[in-house]
């Protein structure tokens, strides 16, 4: 039997990039994914169709536009299964992308539930219950999570969806009510209300996305609510009933409503029973999460876990980094400790959100000085070629040594622009540098560089 | 175990004799470990934490914040026990021998309570070891190109940090906020290789003139001039602090020769491929001013006293400070007995003390000790300049551009290479005479140069 330098658990874009780089420093690695695809949530469910579908929302609201941009088009109107169609197009194509570079780097992959069967032993166990035994130096956990689903009103594909149902939805809902106002509640609401669902988001927070900061929201909300989306915040939903062609929803206060679809966004659950933890006595904590130290490894020498079933931000491209960091600390190299204050976030509704560092809130409640510069995208040139005047961008930074601690944009290409900021937070660039780079004109970074001479001295175009 | 350890102020570098102690960063009855910092110091050279030299409770503190402290007296007592009773003779205040005797220490009082408390061990019975505190060490952790931050470098500007001494832990060894952090936290502050080599005895606290600007929100003026305000860097304030004092000290004379250096380009372009090929490094002309100014010197030692009062001190070594122009700033090595040196000899310490200062490897000893200094603006293009003397020594010699031109020599114009040197002195105990004494001097040994001595 060949023994592993290490074995991945997992597929996703943790557990995938994890392996490419383990393989990459020269590690035997292998790749265990029980479902038939590659890629996990982020590929299948979630970020790639998500974002596939939301682009042609964009193009949808263009379209009708075209007449302002001097087209003369007629009616249009979309298919909706050439929509769900393109959407899947692009998840075969990466997944078969991904089989490539599994092939490409020589890591072994098996499909199959992997779990931990002892020191330094994997098994792998097929759909037909066969079960392999693997032997490895490490291994690498990247499970990943699973839909959270609320007690009282379980999705069951029907008239009550959670967010892997509404990926495969055949027509777009007349009304549909999205529970909970996290990211995915929230990009669905934007999703469907501009492909003309009735949209009420249900959140119990005061805010929806509640992690981002007040004035990127606000500013997000007004938007919003002009794509058929009313939002209703710090209200508590008691009940949901599948009425078989609708489903009725009850929030406190007030009288049930019919909707033809109810989505259950509230969140995600890390995917940590059943893969052999207690045989190495690793326990987790109340939330299901692997305690981890700053490298990845859990109180098991030969376990490492990362991404979505960490106490750690659950992003895509958070795993991805701390994969990268574990299985580099595992080949003995030197790996710098990932500081989560400079980890984006991107939220991809129109317009977009995207921030890295502190909100406001966080910095007033922990007693820390800061001053705001911030510009809006407005007087900008490019944002009116570009017909994206929507937004802003805020930058909070500390008066002393005017160090970035916080970013956060709202406009059209915010997930973009954001990338800037998270390099400047790495370089720990402070304001000023920001303001002597020189943006090219005319595109909207410009609006980066306006917002930092807003602290430097005085923004020039307003 | 109730080892009483004695924790002594540390040398700071050679010519310092005393410290001030600025704060202590424990208290009595605190527990220390080793290498933790125990108190900050500042010194005329360099404001540094001390960290303690031994682990254990911290007995006795000896001397109080502000307190002028001499070296190697005693400033505090660290032992195993917190019970431990400080003996009634090693308890004495450390600075009465600097006249600022700790005040407030009813020391025997106090070790009497502990006493009473409940510990038995006569306090004759201990053993009581000394402990040199070291300053933590000067020595260069980064060599080559520093990688950091504008965050960082920000926040080292403002604490007077050489990044030379942190150590990175980011991305490619980069210094991150958390290593400056750290370091700070630490408490190194080794600028000491920046500092002046001046003497002076004490804080150097002088009040630097302020200005009245006016600021709204965003903006500051000046007399309606829109200003942006930074903080000096550590060696930019003692530059400050130093010119200032030596302007206010001494009433500064100059006066300025004109020398042919005709020999002088001769002998080291007939000396210069071999010299480098001997010595390993260019041979440029400022040993040769060097040299020059030491025989000098020799001949007219005034200009190498100090002034203290009414006496003068007379100087048996002629050490050479040459200052060497850095990045931001100036720093001012000394090539030490340069009188016991031939020429050979002071190029080679020449070029190891610029090396080392460019590479920021010298030593607190190396910038201190000068008696006489030379500088030399003309390596920028300058003419004549009229330099700060560079206190307490009582003379300054400035080096002009080396530039042809036509001279009349017996009736008939030459073209020599020519360079205008001038001797900016302390007219308290230099007379105009004993300034162009000194450089008739220079100026013969200079013209007539014969060969450079192995």
């Amino acid at each position: 039997m060949t023994k592993y330098d290490v074995i991945v658990i997992g597929s996703g874009p943790g557990g995938e990039v994890g392996a490419i780089r383990a393989a990459q420093l020269g590690l035997k690695t292998a790749l265990i994914e029980k479902e038939p695809h590659l890629g996990g949530t982020c590929l299948n469910w979630g970020c790639i169709p998500t974002k596939a579908l939301l682009e042609s929302a964009k193009t949808w609201v263009k379209l009708q536009h075209a007449n302002d941009l001097g087209f003369e088009t007629g009616k249009v109107s979309f298919d909706w299964k050439r929509i769900m169609d393109r959407k899947q197009g692009i998840v075969d194509v990466q997944r078969k992308g991904l089989r490539f570079l599994m092939k490409k780097n020589k890591i072994d992959s098996f499909e199959g539930h992997g779990r931990i069967a002892g020191k330094n032993k994997i098994t792998v166990t097929d759909k037909d219950g066969k079960v392999t035994t693997l032997d490895t130096k490490f291994v690498l956990l990247a499970t990943g999570s699973r839909i959270r689903e609320l007690p009282f009103a379980k999705s069951n594909g029907k008239a009550i969806i959670n967010s892997d149902d509404i990926l495969s939805l055949t027509t777009v809902p007349k009304s549909l009510c999205v529970v909970g106002g996290g990211v995915v509640g929230t990009e669905f609401a934007s999703l469907y209300g501009r492909f003309g669902s009735e949209v009420t988001i249900v959140e119990l927070a005061p805010q929806i996305l509640p992690s981002e900061d007040a004035d990127t929201v606000k500013d997000l909300v007004r938007y919003l609510k002009k794509q058929n989306i009313t939002i209703e915040t710090a209200t508590k939903l008691t009940k949901v009933e599948d009425k078989g062609d609708h489903a009725l929803v009850t929030t406190e206060g007030k009288e049930p409503r019919k909707f033809e679809k109810v989505l259950i966004s509230v969140g995600r659950a890390p995917v940590t029973e059943d893969i052999g933890l207690s045989i190495v006595s690793i326990k987790t904590n109340p939330g299901g999460f692997i305690p981890v130290d700053e490298h990845y490894k859990t109180s098991t020498d030969w376990v490492y876990a990362i991404g979505d079933i960490i106490p750690t931000p659950m992003l895509a491209h958070t795993a991805s980094a701390e994969a990268i960091h574990a299985v580099e600390i595992m080949a003995g190299h030197h790996a710098p400790v990932i500081n989560y204050d400079n980890n984006p976030n991107a939220i991809y509704t129109y317009p977009e959100i995207a921030s890295v560092g502190k909100t406001e809130d966080a910095l007033k409640k922990a007693g820390i000085e800061y001053k705001v510069a911030q510009f809006p995208f407005a007087p900008m040139a490019r944002s009116k070629i570009d017909d994206t005047t929507e937004g802003f961008v805020k930058i909070i930074y500390a008066p002393k040594y005017r160090e970035l601690l916080g970013v956060h944009i709202v406009g059209a290409k915010a997930t973009e622009m954001i990338a800037e900021f998270a390099l400047g937070k790495v370089l720990e660039t402070t304001i000023d540098e920001i303001a002597h780079t020189i943006h090219p004109h005319p595109t909207i970074s410009e609006t980066i560089m306006e917002a930092a001479h807003v602290a430097v001295g005085g923004a020039i175009h307003m | 175990m109730s080892e009483q350890i004695e924790i002594l102020m540390p040398s700071m570098g050679e010519g310092i004799n005393e410290a001030t102690l600025v704060k202590w960063l424990k208290k009595k009855g605190d527990q220390i470990k080793k290498d933790e910092p125990l108190l900050e110091v500042s010194t005329d050279k360099v404001d540094t934490e001390i960290p303690s030299p031994a682990a254990g409770f911290l007995l006795e503190l000896l001397a109080t914040e502000g307190d002028t402290i001499p070296v190697n007296a005693t400033i505090a007592w660290v032992g195993g026990d917190k019970n431990t009773v400080v003996s009634a003779s090693a308890a004495k205040p450390a600075a009465s021998s600097a006249g600022h005797a700790a005040k407030d220490k009813p020391a025997v009082a106090t070790t009497t309570q502990v006493a009473q408390a409940g510990n038995k061990a006569s306090p004759s019975e201990k053993t009581a070891t000394q402990a040199q505190v070291q300053p933590r060490s000067t020595s260069v952790v980064n060599s080559g190109p520093i990688k950091s931050s504008p965050l960082v470098r920000k926040i080292a500007e403002s604490n007077s940090v050489d990044l030379a001494y942190v150590s990175g832990t980011g991305i490619q060894g980069r210094i991150t906020k958390p290593d400056i952090e750290a370091f700070l936290k630490q408490g190194v502050a080794p600028l000491s290789h920046f500092a002046q080599p001046a003497a002076f005895s004490g804080p150097a606290h002088l009040e630097h003139g302020r200005l009245e600007t006016k600021k709204t929100d965003q903006l500051e003026t000046l007399e309606g001039v829109p200003v942006r305000r930074e903080k000096m860097s550590k060696m930019r304030s003692l530059i400050a602090d130093h010119m200032i004092r030596s302007v206010r000290t001494s009433p500064h004379v100059t006066t300025i020769f004109e020398i042919d250096l005709h020999r002088v380009v001769q002998a080291r372009e007939k000396h210069r491929a071999a010299f480098q090929e001997k010595e390993g490094f260019n041979l440029s002309f400022t040993p040769f001013f060097v040299w020059a100014a030491v025989q000098a010197i020799k001949d007219h030692p005034v200009v190498n006293v100090s002034v203290d009062g009414d006496d003068i001190l007379w100087k048996d070594d002629i050490n050479m400070g040459v200052a060497v122009a850095l990045e931001k700033g100036l720093i001012v090595p000394v090539i030490k007995k340069a009188g016991e040196l031939n020429f050979v000899g002071i190029a080679r310490r020449m070029n190891d003390l610029v090396v080392r200062s460019r590479s920021k490897k010298l030593t607190p000893d190396d910038v201190q000790g000068g008696t006489f200094s030379i500088t030399n603006p003309g390596m920028f293009g300058s003419i004549v300049s009229s330099p700060i003397i560079n206190q307490p020594q009582v003379a300054i010699m400035s080096i002009g551009a080396i530039i042809k031109r036509p001279v009349v020599i017996d009736d008939m114009i030459a073209v020599r290479p020519l360079v205008q040197i001038g001797l900016t002195f302390d007219h308290r105990v230099v007379d105009g005479e004993g300034g162009a004494r000194f450089l008739s001097t220079l100026k013969e040994r200079l013209e007539s140069f014969d060969e450079p001595t192995y």
